[in-house]
């Protein structure tokens, strides 16, 4: 089924259009990668589809549904979960907090209390600082939070926006492979990353933006090898 | 002694009436980073509001406590519904826009209430007086006088902020207005309705300084629509002076700037307003970030 399908879609802060006709799309159980340089729009079609920026051309469907013109909470409330660029962990609240908040449209206590659980399971970090300020988290630490946060608020397609920047080699691989566990429970993911190699190495299928539009799509392990992508994004 | 423990009283007082209006100032300011310059003007609105209740249901004749209280929470209610309707029209449409257009249409709304309140019939550019809601009396500690409607004015104060404190820290909608005023998408992220949060900050905004009306003409009983300002400016430079965006700040800002101002007034009352200001100066000199504000940092 397709989860996710994004036609011709057209965003502009003011003058400046940051995304000039994109056309991509998710099916469900997929991990697809959105890759590119600085500047491309990526983080701007996920907010997009968020809800937080609005269109003025093009459409977003979800599961079939029109949500261009859809509140972000509500968005959310459909199963879509962002986790931002820059981790946006809530400073002025504990870790406890920001998983609480995680869990704002959840009815079920019970459930939301295992899924805690298994936040904890997973980042045994984060449960020594349960009551700590999110604010005295290292880096690593926060990102391990907003991972977190995505795992309490549930949704079936997980946005994940430089899930990499700016942490060390060894968190970077225990992120991803949160991810991955996450995909292998029976989430979809749509990532976008700077770190096109790690992107690829997880991803099945990518496209590479170039300002405002998608310039090249394919399979991911396929694309580890276009020579365009690997002179360009690879370093290679 | 006698006589400072007395200003001390006439301080708190004025300085419960500052906080509860502050607490407005410094919740929108958390929460659309905004300063609402038509805030003062609730308290303004609060004040005409229990006038008519009180002329209407009891002919202006005196309530007692309990029915009192009553009457003053539901006109405060009335005034919070307003301040709602205030931001869902003048604020709303420009939230995406630079704070400054904000400001702007909020100057706009103030200029536009205050002749409004001037223009209709029933209000009127001439002072009214505030209805007396309760018999007042005095307790003599010692020297020191206190009039029942300060003590009133004062604990009531202290309990609604208690209460609030409570709110913001304990409940599901407190945490969300952490949040929002934290990072406001990160919240919309999380599923919280952000229009929703907003509309209850300024629900709960609006109600304070109604009931700081209330409180402020139950003492000073003259009314005209331009009669909020002054308070209003004072009140604003107690949340600057506590740290805007810190409800903490905000109380303290408002005692503190009740307090001098008595205490300036009770030697040389024509500079008491000035007085005010320099307090600001002085404490943005040493701490610009107000005496509980953290130090913003513009994160890029």
């Amino acid at each position: 089924m397709r989860m996710l399908d994004v036609k011709d879609l057209h965003v502009s802060y003011g003058a400046i259009k940051a995304l000039r006709g994109v056309d991509f799309h998710v099916e469900e159980g997929e991990i697809v990668a959105l890759i590119g340089s600085n500047g491309a729009g990526k983080t701007t079609t996920l907010r997009t589809i968020s809800g937080l920026e609005r269109a003025f051309k093009g459409e977003i469907l979800f599961k079939g549904e029109n949500i261009c013109r859809t509140a972000p909470d509500k968005i959310v409330g459909m199963g879509i979960t962002h986790v931002p660029e820059g981790r946006r962990v809530f400073t002025n609240l504990t870790v406890m907090g920001n998983l609480k908040m995680a869990a704002s449209l959840r009815k079920d206590k019970a459930a939301v209390k295992r899924d805690v659980e298994a936040v904890f399971d997973r980042f045994p970090r984060l449960k020594e600082r349960m009551n700590q300020s999110a604010l005295t988290l290292s880096g690593g630490e926060q990102q391990m939070l907003a991972v977190g946060r995505a795992m309490v608020t549930g949704g079936e397609l997980i946005m994940m926006d430089e899930p990499s920047m700016g942490l060390a080699p060894m968190i970077v691989e225990e992120i991803f492979h949160v991810i991955d566990e996450m995909h292998r429970s029976g989430k979809t993911i749509l990532l976008v990353e700077q770190n096109a190699m790690m992107a690829l190495k997880y991803a099945d299928r990518a496209y590479v933006y170039e300002t405002g539009s998608v310039r090249l799509e394919g399979n991911a392990k396929e694309m580890l090898n276009n020579p365009i992508v690997k002179e360009t994004y690879l370093g290679a | 002694m006698d006589n400072f423990l007395q200003l001390l009283i006439y301080g708190l007082q004025l300085g419960s009436i500052y906080a509860l209006l502050a607490i407005g100032y410094t919740m929108v300011f958390g929460i659309i980073r905004m300063i609402n310059m038509a805030h003062c003007d609730f308290l303004m609105m609060g004040c005409y509001m229990v006038y008519f209740l009180v002329s209407v249901l009891f002919g202006g004749e005196m309530i007692g406590p309990a029915v009192a209280l009553l009457v003053v929470m539901a006109g405060s209610s009335v005034i919070g519904m307003v301040g709602v309707g205030i931001e869902r029209v003048a604020y709303r449409p420009l939230r995406n826009r630079p704070t400054i257009m904000c400001m702007i249409s909020a100057i706009g709304v103030s200029i536009f209430t205050q002749n409004l309140f001037r223009a209709l019939p029933f209000i009127g550019p001439n002072p009214r007086s505030f209805p007396k809601l309760i018999e007042d009396f005095t307790i003599n500690v010692g020297a020191v006088k206190i009039s029942f409607t300060r003590i009133v004015t004062v604990t009531l104060s202290i309990f609604i902020m208690l209460l609030l404190w409570f709110v913001i820290q304990n409940t599901k909608i407190g945490m969300h207005m952490r949040a929002v005023s934290n990072d406001k998408d990160a919240a919309a992220l999380m599923g919280v309705n952000i229009n929703r949060v907003i509309s209850i900050t300024f629900f709960i905004g609006a109600f304070l300084a109604a009931v700081s009306g209330s409180f402020y003409a139950s003492s000073y009983p003259v009314m005209q629509p331009t009669m909020a300002v002054t308070l209003g400016n004072k009140a604003f430079i107690a949340a600057v002076c506590g740290g805007i965006g810190d409800i903490r700040g905000a109380v303290l800002g408002g005692f503190v700037i009740g307090v001098a101002e008595i205490l300036v007034t009770s030697v040389w009352s024509e500079f008491a307003y000035g007085f005010c200001f320099l307090v600001l100066v002085v404490i943005l000199l040493f701490k610009p970030e107000g005496l509980l504000g953290k130090p913003m940092t513009e994160k890029v």
